[in-house]
């Protein structure tokens, strides 16, 4: 019996089938394709108890309670937190991507000082006596600029300065120091806050109220419980935005004159029988009104037709409970007189301290005697004073301190403000990341990040209520950094400036008691919410009425839309690693920025979808791609700030310009507050 | 194909008259789901964005202009295109719910499924996933890292499903009749002016099976029959008519 064709066929057939009849071929499959997609540069999850703990985030303009979850302990995600009156159960796309910065490859990973071009690695001791021999050899010649307007820490920082006897303390510019000088000038006092709840007709005069004003995520909270009981939202604005998108209606409105908008809806309301002769101001201020604003004039300014205006006012007039809110497009840059038009038409809608309308809040209470008083401080202007150092007429100081802002990236006149910095005789960053402003520094004493150690705040701009939040510390440092508010009471006693206070646990516990909060309930997220608010007796603008200045377009140039989109970064912070995706590609191509305009101004210089662009104004040129539009008013362009970085990491570095470049500052007589809301800029092919 | 009907069938509507294109929910999802941070995201050729945020237009000259911003998850659809031509039964669309799977390991990178999807839902790892230094200590421990060569997509967070039916189990709970909040993506969840519903389309007590039969609600490019489970809302005609875009000179779309 031999091996012959049949059995070989056999064989090969009964192999096969038995082959797959065998789990062995399935099962080596399955370890295949497991295994080769099994890499060890491939990371490996880390399982563990999952726990959710509070924390703040300060990483726009806002600062707002969230939750972050935490397995085994390390932090992954962050989450909105539905307990805080500021989050509601929604976050920001910067608090989304807040626990991934915690380990951005810009995080400065220990205290450094500048060793020619270049930095040298130094100890926290070495640091803090370096700092403190300066300080105390400084004098009075000291200088500080915090990012963080509702902290703690900016209170240490300018009793520090405060104590050494100097009153070189500024905040970076935003809504809240016009709005409180306005507030003055009209003879309140107080924080400014709006009840967005209640309201039922709100008038965003410029006010990107769902992209970058305020609390943005509790306006968006407001906004859809709005949307349920018929609360009608109008946003006026040079061009369309997320607010625009979602709002009622969209007004056009050059950029830089919502403000005088809101003078002719005065006018209007004034002339059909708004306000009351008995109220204090009120014959000064109709008179001022109807014979600087009339109709047209405001029409010709803003380029809102003379029916819309009369529209809007009569809408105002007959809803319950209107509320109008004036801001420039970007969330900065406001004039306190732009400030003063949109509270006086609040005001001639009876709209202060009532349902619906603008609260005044108590001002964050002083813990530390030689801290600045609030309002005090938001009356420092901080671009004046830099640009003054630049000029040559303000000294620079011997010892500049800056705390959690850019003002190397994030100020308008930036060539001064780049050239006061460098100036300085002794510059020092308090920055958890390599920004510009860490860049240019002597020193560098890296601040833990915001979940590294304990914070606080107190009321941000916009609130309706009286607020205070503070939060533990949910993970130890991952680098060798400390928390500035510590660093800097050591400091303080080491250079001899005593404050009161040996750790920032104290201040954050005595402004608790101050307010009369029960600290321990707060460390665990829950915010205090105060119920009184002082009482206001305003009279209607009229020292020292003037008119608002309006820009001026000259038929060649183009009015400047500068815009906040909180994915791109805000003035503390570039775009985080996990924000890049979020980025439109009508956005960004490649690495180059957008700027829009509409299709009639684009024929009318000659420019088509795509072209690479140059946009120049009187400060300084920008790069960029342009993107035809139709949601943009004619002979206008809207550009993005937050752009062009050149510190920090690959994840920002060289994507897009610096809008900031282009924007001078003027500073407003009277008020001394600068203003740089838009510039006329020249658009045409790079 | 037949396709299979489940006794619960998760979807999402998006009220585009309330988002606001922030970008909010894509950087959630992204923290979520374990997406790699990218940093040249300007190339939208090679991004992996499960939670896309488009711009829409009415296509008027200003000052007649409209705009409104569309995020486009996965649609789960109830007739995928991408399932069925799967060669590797990778994806598929057959675990009670309704959401279309993803199965990583299983996936040979033919793309075959991006090829199907109307969508554009599809992703595929242009590259290794990399996170810098110490950043990988944030993966949560619900989606497993890609590697280079396998194709991914939003599965409406199907991690947490799981543990919602898990909890429900645990408290001698019905899995199948989960409350409304017992389960929604971490998009849904965050989305600042709430935007962003979700439940069992088949369960009259959450709120989506109602709002789903308004006339208002609209689904997108429904006339190729892959019945989505994300729905979008807008009182805006413009926008609905945009739902079915089709060529121009197309015969039969609404929008000719």
């Amino acid at each position: 019996m031999g091996f012959d064709r049949r059995s070989f066929i056999s064989l090969v057939v009964g192999g096969a089938v038995g082959t797959t009849l065998t789990p062995v071929i399935w099962k080596t499959l399955d370890d295949v394709s497991i295994w080769s997609q099994n890499w060890s540069w491939i990371p490996r999850l880390k399982y563990g108890e999952e726990g959710k703990r509070f924390a703040l985030c300060k990483l726009g303009a806002d600062a707002y309670g969230i939750k972050i979850k935490t397995i085994a302990g390390n932090p992954v995600v962050a989450e909105g937190d539905p307990d805080h009156p500021l989050s509601l159960g929604g976050i920001c796309p910067l608090g989304a991507a807040s626990v991934q910065l915690l380990y951005s490859p810009s995080r400065v990973r220990n205290p450094k000082v500048k060793d020619g071009n270049t930095f040298k690695d130094i100890s926290w001791e070495e640091a803090e006596s370096l700092l403190a021999e300066k300080i105390k050899a400084a004098g009075s010649d000291i200088a500080m600029v915090s990012g963080d307007e509702t902290g703690s820490v900016t209170d240490i920082l300018t009793g520090l300065v405060g104590q050494a006897g100097s009153k070189n303390a500024f905040l970076m510019p935003s809504e809240s120091g016009p709005a409180a000088q306005a507030l003055a000038l009209l003879g309140g006092d107080g924080q400014i806050g709006y009840d967005l709840e209640n309201s039922d007709y709100i008038l965003m005069l410029g006010a990107d109220v769902l992209g970058s004003w305020g609390n943005v995520t509790r306006n968006g909270k407001a906004f859809a419980a709005g949307r349920k009981k018929d609360a009608q939202y109008v946003y006026v604005g040079p061009a369309q935005n997320g607010t625009a998108a979602v709002a009622d209606k969209w007004v056009p409105c050059a950029p830089g004159t919502e403000a005088v908008l809101a003078m002719g809806l005065a006018g209007v309301i004034i002339a059909d029988g708004g306000g009351r002769p008995f109220w204090s101001g009120f014959s000064q201020f109709s008179q001022f009104v109807s014979s600087t604003y009339p109709l047209e004039k405001v029409a010709q300014i803003t380029g809102v037709p003379a029916e819309t205006i009369k529209e809007l006012a009569q809408t105002l007039g007959k809803a319950k409970h209107p509320l109008v809110l004036t801001a420039a497009g970007a969330s900065q840059g406001l004039g306190a007189f732009e400030a003063v038009a949109g509270m006086c038409l609040n005001m001639l809608l009876e709209r202060i301290n009532e349902t619906g309308g603008v609260r005044v809040l108590p001002w964050n209470p002083r813990v530390i005697d030689a801290a600045m008083e609030h309002k005090n401080l938001l009356a420092n202007d901080l671009v004046a004073y830099l640009s003054a150092i630049a000029d040559g007429s303000a000294s620079a100081p011997a010892v500049f301190m800056i705390y959690g802002a850019n003002p190397a990236h994030s100020l308008p006149n930036l060539a001064k403000v780049q050239a006061a910095l460098e100036k300085a005789d002794f510059l020092v960053s308090f920055s958890s990341f390599m920004d510009e402003t860490a860049a240019l520094a002597d020193l560098i004493m890296p601040d833990s990040y915001g979940f590294e150690r304990l914070d606080d705040s107190y009321s941000p701009y916009g609130s309706a209520q009286p607020l205070y939040t503070v939060a533990a510390p949910i993970i130890k440092p991952v680098y060798d950094t400390k928390p500035a508010g510590d660093v800097l009471l050591s400091v303080a006693s080491a250079a001899g400036l005593d404050l009161g206070f040996d750790s920032f646990e104290d201040v954050v516990q005595a402004k608790a008691e101050a307010l009369g909060a029960d600290y321990d309930d707060m460390v665990d997220g829950t915010a205090w919410v105060g119920t009184e608010f002082p009482v206001q007796d305003l009279e209607l603008w009229s020292t020292p009425l003037r008119e608002i200045e309006a820009p001026v377009a000259d038929g060649k140039s183009l009015a400047l839309a500068p815009v906040v989109r909180l994915k791109i970064g805000s003035s503390k912070l570039a775009t985080p690693p996990f924000g890049t995706n979020a980025i439109r590609y009508d956005e960004m191509s490649g690495r180059e920025m957008y700027v829009l305009v509409n299709g009639v101004t684009a024929k009318n210089l000659g420019l088509q979808q795509d072209d690479a662009v140059k946009l120049t104004s009187a400060s300084g040129e920008c790069q960029a791609r342009l993107r035809i539009f139709e949601g943009v008013m004619d002979n206008t362009v809207v550009a993005p700030l937050g752009f062009g970085h050149t510190a920090w990491d690959d994840f920002s570095r060289g994507k897009g310009d610096n809008v900031f470049k282009l924007l001078p500052a003027s500073t407003e007589d009277q008020t001394g507050v600068s203003r740089f809301a838009t510039v006329q800029v020249v658009l045409g092919k790079a | 194909m037949q396709a299979i009907e489940f006794k619960v069938k998760w979807g999402m509507l998006v009220n585009l008259d309330k988002c606001t294109g922030c970008g909010a929910c894509t950087v959630a999802c992204r923290a979520e789901n374990n997406l790699s941070p990218e940093v040249e995201a300007g190339n939208k050729l090679r991004t992996n964005d499960w939670m896309n945020i488009y711009e829409l237009s009415n296509g008027e000259p200003f000052p007649h202009h409209e705009v409104a911003y569309l995020p486009r998850p996965c649609m789960q659809c109830g007739k995928p295109s991408c399932s069925t031509v799967c060669p590797v039964v990778a994806t598929t669309k057959d675990e009670e719910g309704g959401i279309v799977s993803q199965v990583y390991p299983r996936c040979i990178g033919c793309r075959y499924c991006m090829a199907a999807c109307p969508y554009h839902a599809r992703y595929f790892n242009w590259f290794d996933p990399v996170w810098p230094e110490g950043m990988e200590k944030t993966l949560t421990p619900y989606v497993s890292a890609r590697p280079r060569g396998v194709v991914e997509k939003c599965t409406f967070c199907h991690h947490r499903f799981m543990a919602a039916k898990e909890r429900a189990r645990m408290n001698d709970e019905d899995p199948t009749q989960l409350a409304e909040d017992a389960y929604i993506p971490a998009c849904a969840e965050i989305c600042p002016t709430g935007a962003i519903t979700f439940g069992d389309l088949h369960n009259p007590d959450h709120e989506i099976s109602k709002l789903v039969a308004s006339p208002n609600a609209f689904r997108l490019l429904v006339k190729l029959g892959t019945d989505p489970q994300v729905y979008y809302y807008s009182e805006r005609e413009w926008v609905r008519k945009l739902g079915d875009n089709y060529l121009k000179n197309d015969k039969g779309g609404e929008n000719v």
